[in-house]
C-alpha cells in the first residue's frame, strides 16, 4: 500500500550541517520541554522547512519525535512525584476535542481567505495569546519572587474550587478538588491552540496553574502527559499518510532525549517560580518573533504594501528572534541550575580524625 | 572506610550506549531503504511508531545513566504543599430540626 499524499513529497539529503542543526535544536527543545512542559516545536518546524523539508513532512517528523520525548520526560518527572496522571488524562481528553475544533476553524479560514489569511490568523493568535498569557505568567513569577512567599494558589482557582458542580474530581498529586466541567475549557483551549500554533502547552500549563489551581511544578510535568497522548495520536495519523521522515525524527530524538532529562533534573534544583519565569520570557519572545511575520501576510492579502527585500529581512529577523527565545530559555535554565546545584557536603567522614583532637 | 558517594552506573551507560549506537548505525547505514519502507503509509505506519519507542527506550536509558555518571542527578524533594480551598459541600444537607416537647 502506498499513500497518495506521500507521492509528490521530496525527502531532503542529509549533510553534517543539517544533522548538527537538528541535533542541537533537538537538545535545546528537549531541555526546555523537560523544564516547562513544552517548547522547541515552534523552532523545529520552521527550522526544518528552512532546510528544504516540505511543510507536511516537517510537522509530521517533528510530532513523531515529540511524543516519545514527552513520554521519557513524563516518566522521569513521575519518578520525582511531579506528574498528576489523572489530571493529564482528563486534560488530554478535552484537548482532543479542542484539536478537532481548531482544525475546523483553520479549514474555514483557509477556504474563505486562502493561505495568506490562514497564516495571518495563526500569527495573530500567536501574538495575542502569547503576549497576554506570557506577560501574566512573567508578572506572577516576578511577584512570587519579590514576596518570597512561595507558590500560591491563584484567587481565580480558589474561587472555582469552591463551586460545587458534580462530578467533582480530586487530583491527588496536584492536591486539587474541582468540578470536571471547569477543567474541560482548559483542556479544550489547549487543544485549540495546539491545532493553531502547534504549542498547546503555552495555554495548557498556565491554564492548569491559574484555572485548575495546580502548582507550576505539577502543571509543567503533567503537560508532558498531555503532549504524549496528543502527539501519539497525531503521529499515527501522519505515519498512515507516509509523511514521517524517520531520519529527521531520530536525529532530533538523539538530542532531545538528552535535553529532556537534563531539564527534568533541573526542575528539582531550582525554585518553583523559575518555571514560570522561563515560560513567560519564552512566550513573550516567541510572540515578538511572530509579530515580525505579520506584515508579510498583510501584504499578501493586499492590506498593506511592502517591498520584497523588507519581507525577506523581516522573515530572517523573525526566525532569529525565535532561535533567541530558545537560547534565552536555555541560558536561564542552565544558569539557574548551576546556581542552585546541590553542593557536596564536606567529607567529614573521609578524613581520619586524629585522637585527642575531637574536643578541641 | 565506607564512602558516602553512590556508585556510578558506568557499566549500564556503556551497555545502553552500545545498543543505541547499533540501532542508529542500523537505521542510517541503509537510510534510503528504511525511509522508503517507513513512508509507505497504511499499515506500515506501525514501523516509525515502533521504531521511536525502541530508540527512546535504549537512548533514554543511556541518557539517564550518562547524566548520573556525569554527576548530574535530581535532588530529592517533594513538591511543596500549598494551602487550598476546603472541598465544597453540597448545597442541600440535612439540617437540625427544631423540636418542641411540651
Amino acid at each position: 500500500m502506498h499513500d497518495l499524499a506521500a507521492e509528490g513529497v521530496k525527502f531532503i539529503d542529509l549533510n553534517w550541517i543539517n544533522v548538527s542543526f537538528l541535533f542541537i535544536v533537538g537538545f535545546i527543545g528537549g531541555l526546555i520541554s523537560g523544564f516547562i512542559g513544552s517548547g522547541g516545536a515552534f523552532v523545529l518546524t520552521p527550522g526544518m522547512m528552512s532546510l528544504g523539508v516540505p511543510a507536511a513532512v516537517a510537522v509530521a517528523s517533528n510530532m513523531c519525535h515529540k511524543f516519545p520525548k514527552a513520554l521519557v520526560g513524563a516518566y522521569k518527572r513521575y519518578k520525582y512525584g511531579h506528574v498528576d496522571l489523572k489530571l493529564g488524562i482528563t486534560m488530554a481528553a478535552s484537548a482532543s476535542v479542542g484539536v478537532q475544533a481548531g482544525i475546523k476553524i483553520q479549514e474555514f479560514i483557509l477556504s474563505k481567505w486562502g493561505e495568506a489569511g490562514s497564516n495571518l490568523y495563526v500569527s495573530l493568535s500567536f501574538v495575542t495569546v502569547l503576549l497576554i498569557v506570557g506577560a501574566y505568567v512573567f508578572y506572577d513569577a516576578w511577584k512570587t519572587s519579590k514576596s518570597g512567599l512561595g507558590d500560591q494558589v491563584s484567587s481565580l482557582a480558589q474561587r472555582l474550587q469552591k463551586i460545587y458542580l458534580p462530578p467533582m474530581v480530586h487530583f491527588k498529586t496536584a492536591n486539587v478538588t474541582i468540578s470536571l466541567w471547569l477543567t474541560i475549557p482548559v483542556g479544550f483551549a489547549t487543544g485549540l491552540l495546539a491545532a493553531t500554533i502547534a504549542v498547546g502547552g503555552f495555554v495548557g500549563v498556565p491554564g492548569m496553574i491559574y484555572v485548575v489551581g495546580a502548582s507550576g511544578l505539577i502543571s509543567s510535568a503533567t503537560e508532558l502527559v498531555i503532549a504524549f497522548i496528543m502527539g501519539f495520536g497525531g503521529s499515527v495519523k501522519w505515519a498512515i499518510h507516509g509523511m514521517v521522515d524517520i531520519r529527521l525524527t531520530l536525529i532530533i530524538l538523539a538530542g532531545s532525549l538528552l535535553g529532556v532529562q537534563l531539564g527534568a533534573i533541573g526542575t528539582t534544583y531550582v525554585k518553583e517560580h523559575m518555571i514560570k519565569v522561563v515560560m513567560g520570557i519564552i512566550m513573550i519572545i516567541v510572540a515578538l518573533s511572530r509579530a515580525l511575520a505579520v506584515p508579510k501576510y498583510l501584504e499578501e492579502l493586499g492590506i498593506i504594501s511592502i517591498t520584497q527585500s523588507s519581507i525577506g529581512l523581516l522573515d530572517l529577523a523573525s526566525f532569529v528572534t525565535m532561535c533567541a527565545a530558545l537560547a534565552v530559555g536555555t541560558v536561564i535554565i542552565l544558569g539557574s541550575m548551576w546556581k542552585s546545584r546541590p553542593v557536596a557536603e564536606p567529607e567529614v567522614y573521609a578524613r581520619p580524625v586524629k585522637e585527642g583532637y575531637e574536643h578541641v | 572506610m565506607a564512602t558516602l558517594s553512590k556508585k556510578k552506573p558506568v557499566g549500564k551507560t556503556i551497555l545502553y550506549g552500545v545498543i543505541t549506537a547499533i540501532l542508529y548505525a542500523a537505521a542510517f547505514a541503509n537510510s534510503e531503504a528504511v525511509l522508503q519502507l517507513f513512508t509507505r503509509g497504511g499499515a506500515y505506519a506501525a514501523l516509525p511508531i515502533a521504531a521511536v519507542f525502541v530508540f527512546s527506550f535504549a537512548h533514554g536509558a543511556f541518557a539517564s545513566n550518562l547524566w548520573s555518571v556525569l554527576g548530574i542527578e535530581a535532588v530529592t524533594k517533594q513538591p511543596s504543599k500549598r494551602p487550598t480551598a476546603p472541598a465544597p459541600r453540597p448545597a442541600k444537607r440535612p439540617r437540625p430540626r427544631l423540636r418542641l416537647s411540651l
